[in-house]
């Protein structure tokens, strides 16, 4: 797997088609989607409930293949790829932030963020630094021992973020990450998103239904029907609402 | 590898579920190891009986003590043998005894079984395992009296110490219990010789002759000079090799309890697939996120698997822990060889709990499979969105 360069795509989706079978009946959900991030990258996808937002989100964080058509990620050709080898692959080089966090409720919140460090070589020594580190970094340095029960629903999501920066990824995918959240934790949360991707430099791919949310984001993509629809760079991005 | 205490943890949280299923893997544990440790306890009862350097002499074509008849010249002839070890008094170590069997009823309305009664010479009691007169006294020849095992004595209504029972209507007094080192022996009640056979009107009569040789070269002169003389008409037999026949006895018993311990522990794999389908299809989402995360198909079906095998040993354990008080308690059943009532103490040794744990950990690797294997077939999209 080749490394990519700062001027190399991050992502390179060409031609996808993705289809979905129920019973006899095909459902097509991708007809024909280009797609190109550059790293530093913050796309904000956004369309109507099955315009296939999530289907191309899920294609290129590794979790589904195209039916047709290349979904290349970090320089690896997903479609080709073994899923052994894409496990492997989505443990080195994507961070996910859910809707729901997804945390495992029985794990605390320093637990939760070292479970994909358990996948790297890492010694304990350095797990524990990482941890500390991208709690440190949400703003949850003092709550490493809370279990997700014991968290609201914001420090909940930035205990998600904390997991998906833990292992230093190359690009942070987030499936609606403030679709559960009330405005102020919401606002937090896009906050954290945005320092991710301007201090440390993540590129991101966020599916929303805000646009308030899309606009905090450098660049929008919007798709109806499994098509793109719009491309538009957001000059205006900033990290606060206005 | 996922962290076991997420296995640990989430098992804790469903609580009642895993505790449920421990205890119904514990009791099926519990009943295999009660039913492996009394075929443990009837195979002791025979094996502690074989003495390697004992012969027992029975007709020619007798497989037991109870079919077997040997003319009362020949009985003497038999213990005047060259090779025969002698006792503190030289007199040969080698008893005449006459085996019959009595229907006696059981304690506690348990119905009627069938009772060794042993009519030996005195010289019979050296060459059974650490015979002891537990309690009363040993029996006077001539007088009627009786010693009876002290598990028969617990098990058979009449046979208690000063109890009395019948013998072709003449009266017998229990007057003395005994051990016998867990032997065939502790399933007998003992009379004099003499006292018996005129009981049972067969003055004299002698159904084996046992003898202790303990040179192997005299052993084997003496097992050839009773099998070539054509007026013996008898066959020698080493008493070890005799009492590993007898184990066949146990056989059924052991196929039957292996079976029902099969059966047993194929219904327990269902608790366990169960509890664990339950687990898997709560934790779906859990489940996505960890393959989302990068954890592979392997690692999980690992962690189920895992998860599984606790739940199941936890309960192998409580199922073994079960048994302990019942260690060496006696019980009984017959033996199919003689017909009659056999008494053993259950045994759960090493090798009896090993079965046990063996039989949890087949629990939890069978139950345990599928739901992993569903858990690891499931689609991350689809199991991410489960709620």
């Amino acid at each position: 797997m080749s490394t990519p360069s700062n001027t190399d795509p991050v992502v390179l989706v060409r031609d996808v088609y993705k289809e979905f079978r129920k019973g006899e009946t095909v459902i097509p959900v991708l007809a024909g989607m280009d797609l190109e991030l550059l790293p530093g990258d913050y796309l904000a996808m956004m369309g109507p409930s099955g315009s296939g937002k999530s289907t191309l989100l899920n294609l290129i964080a590794g979790l589904d293949k195209p039916t047709s058509g290349s979904v290349i990620v970090c320089g690896q050709d997903l479609g080709k790829t073994s899923q052994s080898a894409l496990a492997k692959w989505r443990s080195r080089h994507v961070g996910f932030i859910f809707q729901m966090y997804n945390l495992i409720p029985v794990l605390t919140a320093y637990e939760n963020v070292e479970l994909p460090l358990t996948l790297t070589p890492l010694s304990r020594k350095q797990r524990v630094e990482q941890v500390k580190t991208a709690l440190e970094i949400v703003g949850l340095g003092d709550r490493m021992d809370h279990y997700p029960r014991q968290l609201s629903g914001g420090q909940e999501q930035r205990v998600s973020i904390a997991r998906a920066i833990a292992t230093d990824p190359t690009l942070i995918v987030a499936d609606e990450p403030t679709g559960d959240l009330d405005a102020k934790s919401g606002n937090e949360i896009l906050e954290l998103m945005h320092r991710l991707n301007e201090e440390f430099h993540k590129t991101i791919i966020m599916v929303t239904h805000d646009p308030s949310a899309a606009a905090r984001a450098k660049r929008t993509l919007t798709m109806a029907d499994g098509r793109l629809v719009s491309d538009i760079q957001n000059s205006t991005a900033t990290g606060t609402t206005a | 590898m996922i962290p076991l205490k997420y296995n640990l943890r989430s098992l804790s949280v469903r609580w009642v579920t895993t505790l449920l299923t421990c205890l119904a893997i514990g009791i099926v544990v519990c009943a295999s190891v009660l039913t492996f440790g009394m075929i443990e306890g009837i195979e002791h009862a025979l094996t502690s009986s074989g003495d390697a350097t004992d012969l027992i002499i029975m007709r020619k074509g007798s497989n037991n003590e109870l079919s077997s008849t040997i003319a009362p010249t020949a009985a003497r002839d038999l213990i005047n043998l060259d090779g025969i070890a002698k006792d503190a008094q030289g007199q040969p170590l080698a008893s005449r005894e006459f085996i019959t069997v009595l229907i006696q009823p059981r304690r506690n309305a348990g119905g009627t079984a069938n009772v060794i009664v042993r009519g030996l010479d005195k010289v019979g009691r050296e060459l059974r395992p650490n015979f002891t007169i537990v309690e009363g006294r040993d029996l006077e020849a001539g007088v009627n009296e009786l010693i009876v095992s002290k598990s028969i004595s617990t098990r058979f209504e009449n046979l208690g110490l000063d109890g009395s029972i019948e013998i072709n209507n003449v009266n017998f007094r229990v007057v003395g219990l005994f051990e016998a080192g867990g032997s065939a022996a502790e399933s007998e009640v003992w009379a004099d010789l003499r006292d018996l056979t005129s009981a049972q009107r067969y003055n004299g009569a002698v159904s084996v002759v046992n003898m202790r040789v303990p040179e192997e070269a005299d052993r084997q002169a003496i097992i050839d000079r009773v099998r070539e003389n054509d007026q013996f008409k008898l066959s020698a037999v080493v008493e070890s090799d005799y009492f590993e026949d007898q184990k066949s006895s146990s056989l059924a018993i052991k196929v039957i309890a292996y079976i029902i311990a099969a059966f047993l522990t194929f219904g327990a794999m269902f608790a366990a697939a169960n509890t664990m389908y339950a687990a898997v299809s709560s934790r779906a989402r859990e489940i996505g996120t960890l393959r989302a995360l990068g954890f592979a198909r392997s690692t999980i079906l690992v962690s189920f698997m895992l998860e599984s095998l606790v739940i199941c040993l936890i309960g192998g354990i409580l199922g073994c822990l079960a048994t302990l008080p019942l260690n060496g308690l006696s019980g009984g059943t017959q033996n199919a060889a003689t017909f009659s009532e056999i008494t053993f103490s259950f045994r759960f040794g090493p090798k009896v709990l090993l079965q046990g744990m063996g039989l949890a950990l087949a629990m939890g690797l069978i139950g345990g499979f599928f739901p992993a294997i569903r858990a690891i077939r499931m689609q991350i999209t689809n199991a991410l969105r489960q709620s």
